[in-house]
């Protein structure tokens, strides 16, 4: 008999993990793409070169090849094996890259969106290059992103399910191994269950914030 | 007294010319309003007196002071090797130089996240480091003077083109520059807005604040201004009393130009 009770259980207690690698690449990313981005739109060529190269790789190899990279990367480059305790960093790494790659071409449009005009007119009222980014330019990219950046985050909650590359036993990986065990599609469909509302509450928290920006348009 | 000065003054744009040695001298109290047709180079040569732009040989100076000095045809800015618009971006020096002037945009270009108080009174504040209180003060007799004390809490969507540019004048002011310059500022607005702003800026003529207007509004150029500057090509081809210049103009270009304005 399966008890469903039981199951979900089970399933939920794969959630912590899930949300470690939420909001760990949250904190991470975000911040990441700036300097991402920063290194894009620097004036200087091999600067800016080398952060397109990388965006470009980024974006364009899939999520779970770069996973198993800096899992596997440091034992196949260097022949140290961190063991175990290398996998939660290994995963936190990878998604906070490629995120922070994807974050960095959003910022990145939402700064250029700006009108020249904003930057004339600081320039004329004598602000300095890091005042007005800081508090002219950030503030509104920041408005402009927050769309962008909240199909991104809602892809990231799905995307946590393909740490299961590395072993690491996040919700999705428990719920296929009781469906395996248990020949039932239910644990899986409790899964799916919890990533609709993890998303929901997402799309509703981001809501109230880019409601709170339309101060002003 | 020569508030701003300048002297010989070239610009190319990807080889084009824009401006072929523009000279203009304006004196402490003095409205000079500058006219011409389209593309004649009027807002170049107000970037380049704002350092919004680079000019590629010529003089300038602000109170007798050298800015700009040319050698072998190159333009020289103090403080300042290289010859590019950021490069006049970090210049230290050039930002002292700033606090001299203020600058009247077409198109208004306040900053839509701040409400109409701060976008008056960041400037002195982060800019020129003075006391929140004693800004505050001076920003609101501004607000006031341009007729929007009840405004100081909203936010630039919500006002008026007439009202925006009103703020932004008042932007300008707060930073107590010698002198102003406008770019055109009621092309942006419809007729009844337009003479609003008009009128606040005869008012800060007959103050005898010295201000630089480029305009298209001829009848205005005529009442208020001192002096006309006729603008074409990017030469100055005639410059007079603004009187004189706009009912009785000598140049065969400007003839032609002013009819249109008949
Ligand atoms: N950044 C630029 N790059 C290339 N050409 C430019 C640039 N800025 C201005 N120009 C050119 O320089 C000439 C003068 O332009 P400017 O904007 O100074 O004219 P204007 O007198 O202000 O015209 P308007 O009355 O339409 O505002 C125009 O031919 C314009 O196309
Ligand atoms: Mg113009």
């Amino acid at each position: 008999m399966i008890n469903i009770q039981d199951i979900i259980l089970k399933v939920f207690s794969g959630a912590g993990a899930t949300c470690i690698i939420f909001f760990s690449t949250i904190i991470f990313s975000l911040p990441l793409g700036l300097l991402i981005t920063f290194a894009r739109m620097s004036k200087f060529k091999p600067l800016s070169i080398f952060a397109g190269t990388l965006i470009s790789i980024l974006r364009g190899t899939p999520l779970m090849l770069q996973l198993i990279m800096w899992y596997f990367g440091p034992y196949y480059i260097f022949g140290v094996s961190f063991g175990l305790a290398w996998r939660v960093p290994a995963i936190i790494i990878g998604f906070s890259i490629n995120y922070a790659a994807y974050f960095a071409e959003i910022y990145r449009g939402g700064i250029q969106s700006i009108p020249n005009g904003q930057y004339e007119a600081a320039a004329v009222l004598g602000y300095s290059k890091s005042q007005t980014f800081w508090k002219i330019i950030f503030p509104q990219m920041v408005k402009r992103v927050i769309p962008p950046v909240t199909n991104e985050i809602i892809t990231l909650v799905k995307d946590t399910s393909l740490a299961f590359v590395v072993t690491y036993t996040e919700m999705f990986t428990v719920a296929k191994q009781i469906a395996a065990a248990k020949t039932t599609i239910v644990p899986l469909f409790v899964a799916g269950v919890f990533y609709y509302i993890f998303n929901y509450l997402v799309a509703f928290i981001m809501e109230k914030i880019e409601l709170s920006f339309n101060y002003y348009s | 007294m020569s508030l701003f000065e300048i002297k010989n003054c070239k610009k190319n744009f990807n080889g084009i010319k824009v401006l072929d040695d523009i000279n203009i001298k304006v004196n402490e109290g003095e409205v000079v309003a500058i006219i011409g047709s389209s593309g004649s180079g009027k807002t170049t040569l107000l970037r380049i007196c704002t350092f919004l732009e680079y000019m590629d040989c010529g003089e300038m100076s602000y109170l007798n002071e050298k800015i700009v000095t040319s050698e072998d045809g190159i333009a020289r800015y103090i403080g300042q090797k290289e010859l590019s618009i950021d490069a006049l971006n970090k210049n230290k020096e050039l930002v002292r130089i700033k606090s001299y002037f203020g600058l009247v945009f077409q198109n208004f270009n306040l900053f839509p996240h701040w409400t109409v108080l701060k976008n008056v009174m960041d400037a002195p504040i982060s800019v020129q480091k003075k006391d929140i209180n004693e800004v505050k003060e001076k920003a609101i007799y501004y607000l006031k003077k341009m007729g929007l004390e009840h405004k100081t809490n909203s936010y630039p969507c919500e006002l008026s083109g007439g009202q925006q540019q009103r703020v932004a004048i008042a932007r300008a002011l707060c930073l107590e520059p010698k002198i102003i310059y406008f770019d055109e500022p009621t092309s942006a607005l419809d007729p009844e807005l337009t003479s609003e702003i008009l009128k606040v800026i005869k008012e800060l003529a007959s103050e005898k604040r010295t201000m630089v207007i480029v305009t298209h509004e001829m009848n205005f150029a005529r009442d208020v201004a001192d002096r006309v500057v006729f603008m074409d090509n990017g030469v100055v081809v005639e410059e007079g009393k603004a009187y004189d210049l706009i009912t009785n103009p000598q140049k065969e270009r400007t003839k032609r130009f002013l009819q249109k304005y008949d």
